[in-house]
């Protein structure tokens, strides 16, 4: 019942309803359930109903988060924190790329 | 690639990142196991997705001996009280189309058991009774105001589901032959009556929870500072993948090892900000009222549930059809865990009926008919007993 899916908004319909492609060009009429929302965007949708808007640059804070998490643990154990944060943006090498982010995070 | 893709990449494929995090947790488990003198650091999630993701991906597999993790309330299907259901059962029979979700259709009131009467809205619908299975409100909406026949959408859910409602009421949308009939549940107040019960005697405390991703997209991810706040818990706010999870119990075990509990939005940005969404909240405000409700199995949580507000009234089943809403009875099938289960007490394998009596294809307790009930997920994916089996053939 939680599990909201990534959509794409295909178009507004009215002033609480819009379609949106679930994947495949499985189209579902849903409800607005935010502001301002545009054909394009990227949402997520829960049981009819758009709970919020995704961002690319949302993805890019996750994955600082979880390097700020590998340095903390790292120096928890004694271990060099930068060469753990390194080896874990070496491995997103390839997300980071199509996110336009270098992989030492610039 | 398009985002979706992307975070799928990202979050659940990255088998190197996942093993990297597993990694980690093993290291720092014995030593904050050692530091604050339990047996095990019990972390409790409170979403049916959580545990799916859990058990789906073997994350429990993952995990070092010191650290369990717990399902608790997180299916709003298994904790709809059998009383809401008979009295849904009693209006289709009456006359009046049914509309609900999928997972409710099968969902068994406690009476069958006994009596041997109309236990199920599929039941109902076989004796000829209009039940109809929806994706959305919105679907039902558009298809009552088609035909104009009286008609009841049977509502439950958590807070994700509630703005579905919500926005649908105050924008006007919803014709006068379709009553809402409310079993809306908030998470929040379910997940403290859980963690309260778990402090009592001879039990393990729980040391950590992950909040729910998307519950907390619409109610703020601060919502959950109250675990920190009043009961030195860390508090995480995480995604449904696999890597969500896993650095939700890292955040957890860090913050443990150095001895202060503090509450983590891991979302933040991905769509659970602190404040949730405003707009969401907004309308849930205007169209319902917070009520005490029954949670099947459990009974009676303070201010857990979402009534029709005053202003939507004339669209409240409850009222316009004059249901009484009775003290709870004890409202599980004879030998169900089902609420020990949700509240985190017995795992599904502690159950006598699990994969005997109560299987996803004849379910017999609750939380084995939703698809995100504990008990089908174990039973769909795996359970520590099948892991146990697995390292003994090995053996």
């Amino acid at each position: 019942m939680c599990w909201a899916v990534p959509a794409k908004v295909v178009s507004i319909d009215s002033d609480v309803i819009a379609t949106v492609d679930l994947g495949q060009n499985t189209l579902k009429k849903v409800a607005i359930g935010v502001d301002d929302v545009k054909i394009g965007d990227y949402v997520m949708v829960h049981a009819g109903v758009i709970i919020a808007k995704l961002r690319k640059e949302e993805v890019w804070e996750n994955i600082k988060f979880i390097s700020d998490q590998i340095r903390e643990t790292a120096q928890l154990l004694g271990e060099d924190p930068e060469e753990a944060v390194k080896s874990y943006l070496e491995s997103m090498k390839s997300i980071l790329e199509d996110l336009g982010v270098k992989s030492d995070g610039r | 690639m398009d985002l979706p893709k992307q975070i799928e990449i990202l979050f659940r494929e990255n088998s190197a990142l996942a093993n990297k995090i597993s990694e980690e947790i093993s290291k720092l488990a014995p030593r904050v196991v050692k530091k604050l003198g339990l047996d095990k650091i019990k972390i409790m999630n409170f979403c049916g997705s959580h545990e799916w993701t859990t058990t789906h991906y073997g994350l429990r597999a993952l995990m070092p001996l010191e650290v369990e993790l717990i399902p608790g309330p997180g299916c709003p299907v298994c904790v709809t009280p059998s009383s809401d259901i008979e009295n849904v059962i009693k209006l289709a029979m009456e006359g009046y189309r049914v509309y609900t979700f999928g997972d409710v259709f099968k969902l068994p009131t406690v009476k069958h058991y006994k009596s041997g009467e109309i236990g199920s809205l599929a039941a109902a619908k076989a004796s000829g009774a209009d039940v109809r299975i929806v994706y959305s409100f919105a679907d039902a909406i558009e298809e009552a105001k088609k035909d104009g026949k009286p008609s009841v959408f049977f509502g439950i859910g958590f807070e994700t589901t509630a703005p579905s409602y919500a926005v649908l009421f105050t924008k006007e949308k919803v014709p006068e032959n379709l009553l809402f009939y409310s079993s809306l549940k908030l998470t929040a107040p379910a997940a403290e009556y859980a963690v309260q019960l778990h402090k009592e005697a001879k039990r393990t405390p729980v040391s950590g929870v992950i909040g729910p991703g998307h519950v907390s997209t619409i109610i703020g991810a601060i919502s959950w500072d109250f675990f920190p706040k009043k009961y030195g818990i860390p508090a995480v706010v995480a995604g449904f993948e696999p890597i969500d999870i896993l650095t939700g119990v890292l955040v957890i075990l860090n913050n443990l090892y150095r001895g202060k509990a503090e509450f983590t939005n891991l979302e933040y940005r991905r769509v659970a900000t602190y404040k949730g969404n405003i707009f969401a909240l907004e309308n849930i405000k205007v169209a319902f009222n917070v009520v005490d409700t029954i949670w099947r199995g459990i009974g009676n949580i303070p201010k857990s549930g979402l009534t029709l507000s005053e202003k939507f009234k004339k669209y409240d089943a409850k009222t316009q059809l004059g249901i009484k809403e009775k003290p709870w009875d004890y409202d599980l099938p004879p030998g169900c865990k089902c609420n020990e289960v949700t509240l985190g007490l017995a795992y599904p394998t502690d159950c006598p009926l699990f994969m005997k009596a109560c299987t996803p294809a004849r379910p017999w307790g609750p939380c084995m008919v939703s698809m995100e009930g504990a008990c089908a997920v174990w039973a769909r994916f795996g359970s520590y007993e099948r892991i146990k089996d697995a390292i003994s053939e090995v053996k």
